[in-house]
């Protein structure tokens, strides 16, 4: 019964997609008020019949309905209900229904907020967004179907995955990632749009830039709170491993930032139309090329799904979609005229296409050292792995080089600039920049790519900070107190450009964190019997004794290490090694205590509680706390600058109506 | 037309594609072993639990999978169902075998006691025949074909649907 409602509700998700992708292109073709009518009431549809499936799939994993073949794939009764829930995106099948809600959710949202607007490009738009719809919804028709018929009906299930249940960021990483991936579709219906449409105009631009907004903030947080998983989990105290997946999810996130950069230029001097086309269609692209990556087991990862049917079918949708998209730039690129002109020369239009060059690069970059051992593979016949080395060469002076950018393109002036105007920019962060690379060095930083990247670090923050405050300052002076001037500035006329230089100043905490955290740690191997002690920097750990725990999915062996720093007791610390049924190896789970400015990080390597010896990786690690931060930091900017368009409306009629000319909102 | 973007575009994608196309089907489980392709090295070793001893020679013919594993490792247990239900079907025309890695015989009596022992584990003292097979870990499985060559190799637990169809590979199974 419940196997035959899901699937019903599939078919008729289909159905919708395919009838709602016709209904959009005729009418996008031969405009009509009823063709617009329904080709938003087929996204509606859509949208309505995932989310039932979805209802359908949740009801049956929480009821232990072992009839549906993903709840007895993944279900089990012995596990707690969230884990059930969650459950709903631990495995294959179950990952693509919830990417079909999410899709449903965007897809609805997007043609609600754009109803009224933009009816030239929003049929193509749909159309675009249905025809992907459509392609989910066939994989979970054909070669992925979650509602299969199980006869006769088990009475309990395996559960998923364990290492699902090992950590609750495991729980919620999926769903912003696929919150990223997923909504990449929508931009990049738009820019398609764009280009059938044969103009992208300046109104267009906005809704663009919003809706990859979107996607962006959930992939930015996506990817740390990956790398969080990792830090906390994994147990060899990093965070990023250049892994392929890791990698999958980088690539759209470094084109769609350079597409918002790129768009802010479209947006504000009508040029590179062509180009922000580009970066977004390769956004959505790459987002494709990471599911293929991530679900059809050709690339070897810890993150990977295991090998499935569904790798064929999404390699022929990333061809036809990249095929498509190709095609279409060529055919359409020359339309979309330029109407205003870039400068040559130095000023911020300049360092703007820099900043676009670097992404791109990086993009590139990353790209071939993933695929390159696929390469190998298919010429040679060997296998090979492109290890750290190589993207840390390559990617510590593009980073350096793009946290410079970011310094230097706010601090110069639109346009092209005088060699007076360069050099009044330019000098006064100097003394900021010398002065955080001094002080690193004073605290012990001697890597030279530390020492540059801190200095690039204190010369964008004092940008950063100058440029937060100039619009309050301005107000200031005209008489206004802080506090007032700070919301008027910031949070109601400048919130776009506000927001953007938050996102600047959590990105240079980051990358700042990231130089510091990966060359000035420190770690010390020690095999300990109990009661033994031994000193890392300011800390004296103990190692009390050991315990075995069994669990009813895993064993685990516990070391208990008492810690004190600098002579004050901190209580103690329970690094542990788990022994998961279905997993090979066994996986240390590192306990991990954080301060301001460090954490300390301690790792079981291996543990014999009849000999009670305990070998022990104990680590520094400085200002890995601060990444998590930096990335709620450039989050929080990006929510700011999502500024609502009914607001912005509301506000610049009130601008009108108000104070004519009073116009602080901008840049200088 | 704009040409230029056209070939821009192709030359960046074509390849790519062309790439994951090729490694398509590829499983990253699947390690390539120097072994492949070459006679399976020979080997005679008893059954746990005592008996005859069993060698690889006399079982030319039919294809064998020799499967490495222990009571140790978590994984070989996973695997032990599909092996055992693979082994009550294709009995008749595979021969699998079990060689028992780094283990003691009264946990491995025990154990196959316990789940049941659809095909025989042999004991390796002194570890010679997964020194000759390279074994890096256990479980690792060698697919055999009739005439006494290793067909594949696969690392790591087994389900049914890659047992069924490196048992195809190596002529073993309809």
């Amino acid at each position: 019964m419940t196997p035959a409602l899901g699937r019903a509700l599939i078919l008729l998700s289909l159905l919708f997609s395919t009838v709602g992708a016709t209904v959009a292109f005729a009418s996008a073709r031969r405009p009509t008020a009823a063709g617009l009518v329904w080709t938003r009431r087929f996204a509606y549809a859509f949208a309505a019949a995932m989310a039932a499936a979805n209802a359908v799939m949740v009801y049956a994993l929480l009821s232990h309905d072992f009839s549906v073949g993903y709840v007895a794939h993944v279900g089990s009764r012995a596990v707690p209900t969230w884990v059930s829930l969650v459950s709903l995106w631990s495995s294959l099948e179950g990952s693509i229904l919830f990417w079909g809600l999410v899709m449903g959710a965007y897809i609805a949202a997007a043609t609600y907020a754009l109803r009224d607007e933009h009816p030239e490009y929003m049929p193509w738009a749909t159309g675009v967004w249905l025809v992907c719809a459509a392609f989910f919804c066939f994989l979970m028709a054909g070669p992925a179907q979650p509602f299969t018929t199980v006869s006769p009906v088990p009475a309990d299930g395996p559960g998923p995955n364990p290492l699902l249940q090992n950590h609750i960021l495991m729980a919620i990483h999926p769903p912003f990632l696929y919150t990223g991936y997923v909504g990449m579709t929508i931009p990049f219906g738009l820019a398609c749009a764009a280009l059938l449409a044969g103009r992208l105009g300046h109104g267009f631009l906005r809704p663009l830039r919003t809706w990859l907004l979107v996607p962006w903030i959930f992939l930015t947080m996506a990817i740390v709170l990956g790398g969080w998983w990792a830090y906390e989990v994994l147990g060899w105290g990093g965070y990023w491993a250049w892994d392929p997946v890791e990698n999958a999810s980088l690539l759209p996130w470094l084109t769609a930032t350079a597409a918002l950069h790129s768009a802010l230029l479209s947006e504000r001097k009508g040029v590179l139309k062509g180009w922000t086309v580009t970066l977004v269609l390769a956004s959505f692209l790459l987002t494709i090329l990471g599911t293929f990556m991530t679900r059809s087991g050709v690339f070897n990862s810890v993150h990977s799904f295991t090998q499935s049917a569904i790798g064929p079918t999404i390699l022929v949708f990333l061809a036809a979609a990249t095929i498509f998209s190709v095609l279409l730039l060529a055919l359409r690129i020359d339309r979309l005229a330029p109407e205003g002109r870039l400068e040559s020369g130095p000023g911020r239009d300049a360092v703007f296409l820099l900043n676009n060059l670097v992404f791109v690069l990086f993009t590139f970059t990353v790209l071939i050292g993933t695929v390159f051992p696929l390469v190998v593979e298919a010429v040679k016949g060997a296998q090979m792995s492109v290890g750290r080395p190589y993207f840390d060469r390559m990617a510590v002076p593009l980073g350096a080089v793009l946290l410079f950018l970011m310094g230097v393109g706010p601090a110069l002036p639109w346009g092209r600039a005088t060699s007076e105007q360069v050099r009044s920019a330019l000098l006064p962060p100097t003394g900021a920049a010398l002065g955080l690379a001094v002080l690193g060095f004073v605290l012990g930083a001697r890597s030279p790519w530390t020492l540059l990247t801190l200095c690039f670090g204190g010369y964008t923050a004092y940008v950063t900070f100058t440029e937060m405050w100039f619009p309050v300052r301005q107000r200031m002076k005209a008489g206004e107190g802080v506090g007032h001037a700070f919301v008027e500035a910031q949070l109601r006329r400048g919130r776009r450009r506000f927001g953007g230089y938050v996102v600047h100043a959590g990105a240079t905490i980051a990358i700042v964190s990231i130089a510091v955290s990966s060359t000035m740690g420190v770690s010390k191997e020690v095999q300990l019997r109990e009661g033994e002690r031994f000193e890392l920097g300011p800390y004296s750990l103990t190692f009390v004794k050991s315990e075995s725990v069994a669990e009813p999915h895993r064993h685990a062996l516990v070391a208990r290490v008492s810690v004190s720093r600098n002579g004050r007791e901190l209580g103690e610390m329970t690094p542990r090694m788990n022994q998961y049924d279905r997993q090979r190896e066994p996986i240390g789970t590192p306990a991990v205590r954080t301060f301001l400015t460090e954490d300390l990080y301690l790792s079981v390597m291996n543990i014999d509680p009849p000999g009670g010896q305990l070998g022990l990786l104990a680590m520094i690690n400085p200002m890995v706390g601060w990444i998590w931060i930096a990335t709620g930091i450039m989050a929080l900017g990006g929510v700011i600058a999502l500024v609502p368009r009914r607001a912005a409306v509301a506000l610049r009629s009130e601008r009108l109506v108000v104070a004519p000319g009073a116009a602080a909102e901008g840049s200088r | 037309m704009n040409r230029k973007v056209l070939l821009a575009g192709l030359v960046v994608v074509l390849p790519l594609l062309a790439v994951l196309v090729m490694n398509l089907g590829r499983d990253p489980h699947t390690i390539r072993s120097p072994l492949v392709g070459q006679p399976a090295p020979p080997f005679e070793l008893r059954p746990v639990g005592g008996g005859a001893a069993m060698s690889l020679a006399s079982l030319r013919g039919k294809p064998v999978v020799v499967n490495f594993w222990a009571t140790w490792c978590m994984p070989c247990l996973e695997e032990h169902a599909a092996l055992a239900a693979g082994a009550r079907r294709h009995g008749a025309a595979v021969q699998f075998l079990g060689v028992v890695y780094e283990d003691e015989e009264t946990r491995v009596a025990s154990f196959l006691k316990q789940r049941g022992a659809a095909y025989p584990s042999l004991m390796d003292d002194g570890g010679r025949t997964a020194i000759a097979y390279g074994v890096a870990g256990v479980p690792e499985t060698y697919f055999i074909d009739a005439s006494g060559t290793v067909v594949s190799k696969y690392d790591g637990p087994l389900s049914p649907d890659v047992l069924s169809s490196l048992l195809r590979k190596a002529g073993g199974a309809s």
